[in-house]
């Protein structure tokens, strides 16, 4: 029985600052009982065989004796919640920072890096915190490989970042007298934060005419407007979903493309599901509570991600950078499972779903050939109470093996 | 009689138990949303399990046919009969047959699995830790409370028997009290009285490590010292005790009568025969029944340092063999220890320790049944106060993690049932054991499966479909003229704070009486 697992395999590549993911000519077969593509295909007796860190062969296949063999394969597991950033990191200057880079407040030695590759989350995306009303660019990282920035990045400004609900005024108060800490600031209400989005906006088409009312960041604006760049917004409550979709809508009537809105933590979804299909909007849904009671007064209902699954909202679910082994992405799996969410879907809303939702579905998300060659390998059938991740492949890479000591 | 969960709605049912019952009555199931809706309205949401159908004859006799049977004893029977008369398991197998006039119930769809035993709980009480240092003098029944939705949430996910003890913020606790999750008073729910007693090798808030086992020996030492007082009373010819106890409004009893000669493993004081019981202080009283070894013992360590102290405190005093350990994650480090002792241990929910590597900073996580299982030691798990993770959750956990099926599901059953010892009763579906059944839509420790109904005694508990408060946490759907759930709306809590961190994370477990 295994006792101890350490977490050494996954650091092999730490030390190995090379700006190569993977050393060039290394082949890796899997094999497995069954390999969930993620692109509706499952293959019984399956292999997946990457070479120079991409997958090359997708196919039926016995193992030898010495090959890697596990029960499943799924694609590399991709969390949009992810915050693994310096406690320090929001901007200030004000509450309006579409300019900020999440990159650049990253932590490359959190530890929670290696606690998401091991549970088979491979890739994330790591976000501004939501003290800001639009807080700034989020980032699509690698969980492993070298620890450099470049190697890591997937797609540098994957997403707008910001919130709506009641974190972004939390806390704050007008500065009386001498302003002594950050919170002496506006706005202090919901209405406030909702105006801030909405001043953000028309500033922006302001100033994309007139060049004097340019302020930092106005152009990202513009691009989030016109649908170049998803906005992920933080809404917990159905009344923070619903200023967010009429924000989407008032602006489609003023910027040509039109916001393509991804709600993050959108416990409550499930209470006005046509909202978001009018809007085309996604959805990430937080992690679940057994008794539904989440941020923000928001009320999660436990069949929320088969609900919106059903109406054809794309869902992401998410761990918010869960610490114990019981609240990771792979366990959120397993209760949206409990909430009667398809195994498809569940498998798409971990993987292929979320890839879409910030654009990076032509690397990541399933298993075909020529995608990244980021695998989980799993004990037993995934998203079940009693299976687990033993085993992960990143970039090619077999970064945590199955085999335990091998 | 017809026991009723909900205090808004204390209506006994007047139905009569019928003899061949259907499963489905109209009539009754008017009378279920009737008091259903009042129950709702009453008490915003509470699951109203007042409905009992009339399906369940009252005395605890019922017939189950049911898809499969777990017996948790042995291969699995495939359309399979239980019996069970007067609350006992009178007989089970394909062929079993009931008394003629019985009510007989049909799940050809269900399976079978015997009730989850709660080692240990500080739940459904009022407030788990008492302020006092040494207390056993206290009892949890004065503080359990029967309509804790606590007790409603075991039922939901199948635990049956749960050891109601007193927290870990104590040197010695209160005493504890076995329960069923099911009654409208603590005598209704009542499995085992006196369950036993807590001990605390973590020091209580505001005590050091030192002060705290200091606290533990002086305890002994303070009741042996008071013992030899009173016999050297009785030898001296004076009779203060008798006069104290008379004060305090004790009553000689047949058996407390008389004196007995000091039992046990551990230290004897000599001539106590010449000290009639009944005059022992009540405060003491417990702990020489400690010494005695006549109670069991659930003795907290917080931390690996403090099993160490926990074993020699129950060794020097003669009740290691009635000791059970209650472990924190990071307890797995004594594990030798602890196997030397031979006692036997309840493991914290944290099923998966977590710590770093101070050198590399790494993090290293251990599987904790793990290593107790390959040290041979008896370990029973423990639900989170999280209800999600309730037994089934940590035996299927156990098997995610390469643990064999049969032990996990012996450490969520038949082992918390040896150390309540209550292992003639719980645990299996067997002959002569209790009529406690669960039937499940499916395996039981499958994410997809939901315990559908549950029987305690022969007598039906809950049924899933006429659970709305379950209802309402699965599909957020409100039935009618229910008052808003209370603290709905609160902003108490945002994002980006996240539970509890830390390892040695037992005390936060066991004191929260959460509620």
């Amino acid at each position: 029985m295994m006792i101890t697992i350490t977490t050494a395999a996954i650091c092999l590549l730490a030390g190995a600052d090379t700006e190569n993911a993977a050393p060039a000519g290394q082949n890796l077969a899997i094999f497995a009982d069954v390999v969930y593509t993620s692109t509706g295909e499952v293959i019984e007796g399956g292999m997946v065989r990457v070479r120079d860190g991409k997958i090359r062969v997708v196919s039926k296949g016995a193992p030898a004796e010495d090959d890697v063999h596990v029960a499943a394969v799924t694609a590399g597991m991709i969390d949009l919640s992810g915050r693994i950033l310096s406690s320090r990191a929001v901007e200030q200057s004000n509450e309006i920072t579409p300019h900020v880079r999440a990159t650049d407040a990253i932590d490359l030695f959190s530890v929670s890096w290696d606690r998401q590759l091991r549970s088979g989350v491979t890739c994330v995306m790591i976000s501004p915190p939501d003290d800001n009303v639009i807080g700034g660019l989020s980032a699509v990282v690698k969980t492993g490989g070298p620890r450099s920035l470049s190697a890591r990045t997937v797609k540098a400004d994957a997403a707008l970042r910001g919130a709506f609900g009641s974190q972004p005024s939390r806390r704050n108060h007008p500065a009386f007298g001498r302003p002594t800490d950050f919170f002496s600031r506006r706005p202090t209400t919901r209405m406030g934060v909702e105006w801030e989005w909405r001043k953000a906006m028309y500033d922006a088409i302001a100033a994309a005419s007139d060049e004097t009312r340019a302020f930092a960041g106005h152009e990202r604006l513009m691009q989030a407007m016109r649908g170049e760049l998803p906005v992920v917004a933080q809404a917990w409550a159905t009344q923070d979903i619903r200023t967010a979709v009429f924000l989407v809508e008032e602006m489609a009537g003023h910027v040509e493309g039109g916001i393509r809105l991804v709600i993050d933590a959108g416990a409550e979804a499930w209470k006005e599901p046509e909202l978001l299909v009018r809007s085309g909007s996604a959805v990430i849904l937080p992690p679940f509570d057994h008794d539904g009671r989440t941020s923000d007064g928001a009320f999660m209902a436990w069949n929320v991600a088969a609900l919106l699954a059903e109406k054809g909202v794309p869902i992401a679910l998410s761990s918010h950078d869960a610490r114990g082994a019981d609240d990771r992405l792979a366990v959120q799996g397993a209760w949206a499972r409990r909430g009667g969410l398809s195994f498809a879907d569940t498998l798409a809303a971990v993987t292929l779903t979320p890839a879409r939702m910030i654009g990076v579905d032509d690397r990541l998300g399933s298993i075909e050939v020529g995608k990244d060659g980021d695998l989980a390998l799993w004990n037993a059938t995934p998203f079940e109470a009693g299976s687990r991740v033993i085993g992960v492949v990143l970039d090619g890479e077999l970064v945590l093996d199955p085999r335990g000591g091998k | 009689m017809t026991v009723n969960k909900n205090p808004h709605t204390n209506e006994r049912s007047d139905r009569e138990p019928s003899g061949a019952v259907t499963t489905s009555d109209s009539n009754v199931e008017s009378t279920k949303m009737k008091i259903l809706s009042r129950a709702l309205a009453l008490s915003s949401l509470a699951v109203s399990l007042a409905a009992l159908p009339a399906t369940a004859a009252e005395d605890g006799t019922v017939v189950l046919k049911v898809g499969k049977i777990i017996t948790n004893a042995g291969a699995p029977i495939e359309n399979g009969t239980i019996v069970i008369e007067n609350g006992r398991i009178t007989d089970i197998g394909p062929e079993a047959a009931g008394r003629w006039d019985a009510p007989v119930r049909e799940f050809p769809d269900l399976v079978a699995f015997p009730g989850f035993v709660e080692a240990i709980s500080n739940r459904g009480m009022d407030r788990p830790n008492e302020n006092v240092d040494v207390a056993p003098f206290l009892d949890v029944r004065d503080s359990i409370d029967p309509v804790n939705f606590y007790f409603e949430d075991c039922l939901r996910w199948g635990v049956t028997t749960v050891n109601v003890q007193h927290g870990s913020s104590c040197v010695i606790g209160a005493q504890g009290h076995v329960v069923k999750p099911f009654g409208m008073t603590v005598e209704q729910m009542s499995v085992r009285p006196r369950s036993g007693v807590v001990l605390s090798a973590s020091p209580k808030r505001g005590k050091a490590s030192a002060t705290q086992a200091q606290a533990l020996r002086r305890s002994f030492s303070g009741l042996r010292r008071y013992l030899e007082g009173l016999v050297q009373e009785k030898r001296d010819g004076l009779d203060f005790a008798t006069r104290e106890a008379r004060y305090q409004g004790r009553e000689p009893d047949e058996e407390t009568a008389r004196g007995r000669v000091m039992s046990g493993e551990g230290w004897k004081v000599d001539g106590l025969e010449l000290v009639p019981r009944w005059e022992i202080d009540e405060k003491q009283e417990p702990l020489l029944r400690l010494v005695e070894g006549k109670t069991p013992a659930y003795f907290y360590c917080g931390r690996p340092m403090d099993v160490r102290v926990a074993i020699e405190v129950a060794r020097d005093n003669g009740f290691l063999g009635r000791t059970t350990l209650v472990l924190s994650s990071d307890c797995w480090k004594a594990a030798d220890e602890i196997a030397a002792a031979g006692v036997a241990v309840i493991l914290s929910s944290t099923l998966v320790s977590i710590e770093r590597d101070p050198l590399t900073g790494e993090e290293i996580e251990t599987f904790v049944p793990g290593v107790f299982a390959d040290k041979g030691i008896d370990f029973a798990l423990r639900s989170a106060n999280d209800s999600t993770q309730s037994l089934w959750y940590q035996a299927a956990t156990c098997l995610g993690n390469g643990m064999e099926r049969d032990a996990a599901l012996a450490a969520v059953t038949t082992t918390p049932a040896k150390m309540l010892g209550l292992e003639s009763r719980v645990g299996t579906l067997e002959k002569g054991k209790d009529g406690n059944v669960l039937l499940y839509s499916g395996d039981p420790l499958s994410v997809t499966s939901f315990c559908e109904y549950v029987f305690i005694e022969g007598r039906q508990c809950y049924d899933r479909s006429t659970d709305t408060r379950n209802r309402h946490i699965e599909t957020g759907e409100t039935p009618e003229n229910t008052a808003p759930e209370e603290g709905a709306g609160e902003e108490d809590d945002l994002v980006g704070e996240e539970g509890d961190e830390g390892d040695g994370d037992g005390e936060e477990e066991e004191d929260g009486a959460k509620d």
